[in-house]
């Protein structure tokens, strides 16, 4: 994989301290794996060098637990990431449009990528999060919406991009607008016209 | 929420995921700004998600009203009815304690697992207390009870495993009291993998202390000293509250050594789950608490003799611990009275997909699945008619509409072809396409085989591909009786439940929908329009008015024609791959799926 700006800088004092709050051995695999995860959004080869010299767990041994669960990444994610529910109601209610307008509103256009080119959002499909009777359901950061349609997906994400000051990719040049529809030049046609 | 009122305005909001995600927060800021003289709470998710954002208003004039569906555009209305200065939002209106108005979804239901799901808050100790919590354990304690007491009065509730398998709580107890050893440990199973199950990160959400006083006393009856509560890392405010739960239990003297003066020591510590569905399995639960990759292990030796890190350990799901105090306080004969006689007591479901009120349901055992589904549930949502309902996830089944009078007990589900479950129940209707369906479950269960037994790891995947086979139109009839062998080799092949169980949704869809297997063979036809390889996306130039709002939104630029032209329009086949956000856009519903 090419480098690229989204690798973390790991901070090795901050591995020593979850370590040391954690224990050192084999069972603290899980824990330490998390504690990375939640700070860099991936893990960090660096870090995981960290964890296999100063604890009982071995390379292999960390790698095939970072591999086997599916809540852990070995690549780096985007400043934001966008859980996509697709549980067994989500998948009945519509969420593979969901992520067909995410992929469209953040230009990612490989089936095999999920990240978004100027680094602002990861795309993460993820299991059931329980939130069944408000299918279909994604969650950016700490916040939930519900009952989405691939429009409604495209409105909170532009959203949420204003709110935390990230363009979508095409979108550096212009200021965010809620209602815009995508990629396509909002100038283009003007609104009325299809409302 | 029945409080007395102590202010002349109290409001309580219910905030749980679900209503979170509805917009439980900003309701709760706008009743902050509209009504600084009220007294603001939060309680857990009641469990009618259909309803939410749900919040509960109490004044002494009027009494306590729950109102559904609450936002910034009706709370003025509600807060000028309960200052007594406008009508009473009746469309809002779930129940009042003013007579006359009942809720057929809460009516309906016997809550005892649920039983103080909505009525308190989630993060208070002594509002668990106030309705009657850690009673149980205190009397197990003060009164001297014997754990062999204890098992013997959980034998008679009849009570047995909530997580699926429905093995009696007090035999699996048995097991670990008599194993020898001095360290014992009890396991809380809250890894609720199936998709379409939310039963338990709505008990560990909306009621966490019973979860706990439920394992407070497996652990007394068995003679455990440790406790793990395991539970998935995609539900954060229930582990958030559930680690609170556990402080503020070991601050009033509930965990920890010598409860409650006696003898009895236990403490629990949560374990975060990573993302593996099969680590709801016993032993491959175990290994992941051990650092290890969650794999299953052979039994016997069964874990209540030799399980977390070689010592008896019992695994109980959330429900049954739920369960476990009302119980004790009622008596074991009070909990085999609701139910059937090979069933005993209440299960919960988790109700969702295309049905008026989704949410929280518990019913006695011996409910049909009819009842479930329209006296509470209310019917289609869409008005299209039901044609099957998933039970189980991907362990189960589906049931077909004619076999709805089913009973809802262990024995005559399995007889289906379906299982009881954990408890998903998500409805299907004529949009709902079974071959995909069945294709759904089994990339889930693809993914999610751990990769040990051959059958599991090879089987799931060569029935993926045929699936994927079918629903593309590519498929044979051939293909069809593959698949079957294939399913009945995967079953009886694999070491665990997962592998066991995975063939099951494409057992039964072919069962009691062979019809649209053979459609999508033989006729190249997906019958509810669902799979993108057998459906077209055509404009109806006729309805069309030329807005050209669905070639804005139209990812894959297959659209194209003339503004205000409608007969210009048409969508080029070659390039369009039926994601259907053009017929999610247009405002005419102009495009035709066939």
């Amino acid at each position: 994989m090419e480098e690229n700006s989204l690798d973390a800088t790991v901070d090795k004092l901050l591995v020593q301290k979850w370590i040391a709050e954690t224990g050192k051995n084999v069972s603290a695999a899980v824990p330490l794996l998390q504690a990375v995860q939640n700070e860099y959004g991936y893990l960090p080869r660096e870090a995981m060098d960290v964890i296999v010299a100063e604890t009982d767990i071995g390379a292999s041994q960390l790698y095939g637990v970072a591999t086997f669960y599916s809540q852990f990444r070995l690549d780096p994610v985007g400043r934001h990431v966008i859980k996509v529910c697709h549980g067994t109601a989500c998948h009945v209610s519509g969420a593979d449009r969901v992520n067909t307008a995410l992929r469209q509103s953040l230009g990612i256009t490989d089936e095999d990528e999920d990240t978004a080119s100027n680094g602002s959002y990861t795309i993460d499909d993820v299991a059931c999060i329980g939130c069944c009777s408000l299918a279909p359901v994604m969650v950016i950061g700490d916040e939930t919406f519900g009952n989405l349609k691939g429009t409604d997906a495209q409105r909170s994400l532009k959203k949420h991009a204003r709110q935390q000051g990230e363009f979508l990719p095409g979108h550096e040049e212009e200021k965010s607008d809620a209602d815009a529809p995508d990629r396509k030049s909002p100038g283009k046609k003007k609104k009325e016209v299809w409302q | 929420m029945n409080l007395q009122p102590s202010k002349p305005l109290e409001i309580i909001v219910g905030e749980g995921t679900c209503g979170i995600a509805a917009g439980s927060n900003d309701v709760r800021d706008i009743f902050t700004e509209l009504a600084p003289e009220a007294e603001i709470r939060s309680v857990g998710c009641l469990g009618m998600c259909h309803d939410e954002v749900m919040v509960e208003i109490i004044d002494e004039k009027r009494g306590a009203c729950l109102y559904r569906k609450v936002d910034k555009k009706n709370i003025p209305d509600l807060l000028r009815f309960h200052r007594g200065e406008g009508e009473m939002r009746q469309d809002l209106l779930i129940r009042s304690s003013m007579p006359s108005i009942g809720a057929d979804y809460l009516d309906r239901q016997t809550r005892i697992a649920l039983r103080n799901i909505g009525q308190l808050d989630p993060e208070s100790l002594d509002a668990y207390r106030q309705r009657g919590g850690y009673r149980s354990i205190e009397k197990i304690i003060r009164e001297g009870i014997e754990p062999e007491q204890v098992i013997e009065e959980v034998k008679v509730s009849g009570l047995r495993g909530r997580g699926g398998a429905g093995f009696p709580t007090a035999v699996k107890w048995g097991f670990a009291r008599s194993a020898k050893g001095e360290k014992k440990y009890l396991i809380c199973n809250g890894d609720e993998g199936d998709p379409g199950a939310f039963m338990d990160r709505s008990l560990l959400e909306g009621d966490p202390h019973s979860v706990l006083e439920g394992m407070l006393i497996a652990a007394y009856a068995i003679g455990a000293s440790s406790g793990y509560a395991y539970i998935r890392a995609e539900y954060p405010l229930a582990v958030e509250y559930f680690n609170k739960a556990i402080n503020d239990a070991r601050n009033a003297g509930f965990l920890g050594k010598n409860i409650l003066g006696s003898s009895f020591d236990f403490d629990v510590s949560v374990k975060q789950g990573a993302g593996a569905f099969v680590c709801g399995e016993e032993t491959a639960l175990i290994a992941s608490i051990e650092g290890e990759r969650g794999m299953p292990r052979i039994r016997p030796p069964f874990p209540a003799v030799k399980g977390l890190f070689g010592k008896p350990t019992i695994i109980n799901n959330v429900e049954s611990l739920a369960n476990l105090p009302w119980i004790i306080e009622h008596g074991g004969a009070a909990y085999a009275a609701i139910g059937t006689e090979q069933c005993k007591g209440t299960k919960v479901f988790a109700l969702a997909g295309p049905i008026k009120r989704g949410g929280l349901v518990e019913v006695p055992m011996g409910t049909t699945v009819r009842e479930v589904l329209y006296d509470i549930g209310g019917g289609s949502s869409a008005g299209r008619p039901i044609k099957a309902v998933q039970l189980g996830g991907p362990s189960g089944g589906c049931i077909p509409e004619s076999l709805f009078d089913t009973p809802i007990e262990y024995e005559a589900l399995n007889a289906t072809g379906a299982i009881m479950g954990s408890g998903g129940m998500v409805v299907m209707d004529t949009k709902s396409c079974m071959v995909d369906i069945a294709r759904f479950f089994l990339e889930f269960t693809q993914i999610e085989s751990c990769g040990k037994c051959t059958f599991c790891r090879i089987g799931t995947l060569r029935m993926k591909e045929l699936l994927t086979r079918i629903c593309d139109g590519q498929g044979t009839m051939d293909d069809i009786d593959t698949l079957e062998d294939i399913a009945h080799q995967v079953r009886s092949s694999s070491l665990c439940g997962l592998g066991q169980t995975a063939p099951n949704p494409v057992l039964t869809t072919l069962k009691y929908f062979r019809d649209e297997y053979v459609a999508h063979v033989e006729e190249k036809r997906c019958p509810a329009g669902v799979c993108k390889g057998l459906i077209t996306h055509t404009i109806m130039q006729d309805t069309c008015t030329g807005c050209s709002i669905c070639e804005r939104y139209c990812p894959v630029d297959a659209i194209a024609g003339v503004i205000k032209k409608p007969e210009s329009w048409v969508i080029d086949p070659d390039l369009c791959v039926n994601c259907g956000m053009c017929v999610e856009v247009c405002n005419s519903d102009a495009i035709s799926v066939a």
